[in-house]
């Protein structure tokens, strides 16, 4: 979008100005629901949701209006590898979600086993590393939830809670770096503007170990797609854990704290959790024995070109097309099958923009006459492969299984 | 003496004109919610109008799994008192519970189940 000279005070420029804002740019203001919303339906019970703009976004999936919680229509993906700022989903925890913030005045504070606490204004956090540019999915631990069985209870997502962006920022090591972490150092928290109403509520904080926070791939971020962060998304900052569940990705970031313990608030200690086992999965209806905190996405793939219940021509070559991606290990061969699985065979991977991104993948097949139950299975560079039947654990989280789409061939 | 409008304008024009971006202060107004819990005669209907919608919207309730039983009613309603802190009196617990998993869990009655299936029915992505 292109704004006035930034030293233009002319009329003509003012006047460009109020348009851009009566054109209902994402600051504009009041944003109300003017006509009954448009609807769509998710495929499993209960899965009716209304489609609303929020501020700063088109009609996304509304999960829960406050706070707000949107999810991406799943067509998107069949748009670009990069999810455009305008789709990209939403998931807030506490309700106090911030809706105004001033950039001159706010300060990213650095503190805790440091030896230097920092208060950084925004340029100032802006000049203190040359930016970096890193393209990674974000993607909410729960994304496709509402496909589990037996169903478990949570936010009922479809595949939509993800989203490929490139984000600009600076590495949070060089943050920690300036402050100067003492040696005790043994994880680092992250606290947003975002609270509940109550005091009492535990505020949305998360922690990453020490090592792990200055591996020079988390970032603190405040471009989207080359621009701001839109306020729905964490404006003006949030921290960008390559590979990682969002649930690290602490939107509004204004608080960093080294810490010589290991942090055991809420949303580390209880929430948040996965059962201890090699595939994070258990017996469908049991409970786990023990817990570890969620980290690093497994491998997905989707088909995005071709939606169950479509239908395409038969004795003519289709090219199916999709995306795949994995924590950061990389995507290494995406598998398409025509017959439920039955016979799998190669696709061609698309370009790179980089381990921690979508990857396109193609096939093409011809079809006989009649029913056609498509799937895709993605490999990552650790070997790793989704598995063919779901697994299941209490939470609803690290949904992998190959996924179906089911078209017929006319 | 009262400036005149005019000369108050002035700058607000000129600072309009020269805002950058990156300074201008960023506000949003969000949508209002639209979402109402389902009326009931049951004693938890007006209980949960009256403490629930404090922290959140009708949707964290209505988009649960229609099969969804008492004990996880329970346990959610419990983990807003106990956990996130909502002020509800012991007593009123159970008459919320008794609500939530006779409108919106599986001990719905059977009419409304049917149609929930049927809406699944027409469900495809």
């Amino acid at each position: 979008m292109k704004g006035p000279s930034p030293h233009s005070s002319t009329r003509r420029s003012f006047v460009k100005t109020l348009g851009l804002l009566a054109a209902g740019g994402e600051w504009a203001g009041s944003l109300s629901r003017l006509t009954a919303a448009e609807k769509a339906i998710l495929p499993f019970e209960n899965g009716m949701r209304d489609l609303v703009a929020f501020p700063g976004k088109r009609p996304l999936l509304v999960l829960t209006t406050r706070p707000p919680q949107l999810e991406t229509p799943f067509a998107v993906f069949n748009e670009g590898l990069i999810t455009p700022n305008d789709a990209f989903f939403v998931r807030y925890h506490l309700t106090d979600v911030p809706t105004r913030v001033d950039p001159a005045s706010f300060r990213l504070k650095i503190l805790g086993a440091v030896r230097k606490p920092l208060e950084l204004s925004l340029d100032a956090l802006k000049k203190l590393a040359t930016p970096v540019d890193l393209v990674a999915v974000n993607q909410c631990s729960g994304n496709s939830r509402g496909f589990f069985s037996p169903r478990v209870n949570g936010g009922q997502l479809g595949h939509g809670a993800m989203g490929c962006v490139r984000w600009t920022g600076v590495p949070l090591r060089a943050v920690l770096d300036a402050a100067g972490v003492e040696p005790r150092a043994r994880q680092v928290s992250f606290d947003g503007l975002d609270r509940g109403l109550l005091d009492a509520t535990p505020d949305f904080v998360k922690a990453l170990d020490i090592d792990h926070a200055r591996d020079g791939e988390v970032m603190i971020a405040w471009g989207m797609n080359g621009e701001d962060l839109p306020m729905l998304n964490g404006y003006p900052l949030r921290l960008v854990v390559p590979g990682y569940y969002g649930t690290y990705w602490v939107k509004h970031l204004h608080r960093i704290e080294v810490l010589s313990s290991i942090y055991d608030g809420f949303w580390m200690k209880s929430a948040y959790r996965i059962p201890n086992t090699p595939d994070h999965n258990i017996e469908p209806g049991t409970a786990p024995k023990a817990t570890v905190a969620i980290s690093r996405f497994n491998v997905r793939s989707f088909i995005t070109n071709l939606g169950t219940n479509a239908t395409i021509s038969s004795g003519r070559e289709t090219v199916v097309r999709g995306i795949a991606f994995d924590g950061g290990s990389g995507i290494r061969t995406v598998e398409f099958s025509a017959d439920g699985g039955r016979s799998w065979q190669g696709t061609q991977l698309g370009r790179s923009l980089g381990r921690f991104a979508f990857r396109e993948w193609t096939a093409a097949f011809t079809p006989n006459r009649g029913a056609h139950t498509l799937m895709s299975r993605a490999t990552n560079g650790n070997s790793e492969i989704q598995p063919l039947v779901a697994g299941w654990n209490p939470a609803g989280y690290m949904r992998n299984v190959v996924e179906t789409v089911n078209v017929t061939a006319l | 003496m009262k400036p005149s409008l005019a000369l108050l304008l002035i700058p607000a024009i000129a600072m309009l004109g020269n805002a950058r971006a990156a300074d201008t202060v960023r506000e949003i107004t969000l949508p209002s919610e639209t979402e109402i819990y389902q009326a009931s005669d049951l004693p938890g209907y007006a209980l949960i109008n009256a403490m629930c919608l404090t922290c959140h919207s009708v949707e964290y309730v209505k988009y649960q799994p229609p099969t969804s039983p008492r004990a996880y009613w329970q346990a959610t309603v419990v983990k807003m008192q106990k956990i996130f802190a909502a002020p509800l009196p012991d007593e009123v617990i159970e008459p919320i519970v008794d609500y939530l998993v006779k409108t919106y869990g599986n001990e719905r009655p059977a009419e409304t189940k049917a149609e929930s299936h049927r809406t699944m029915a027409h469900a495809g992505r």
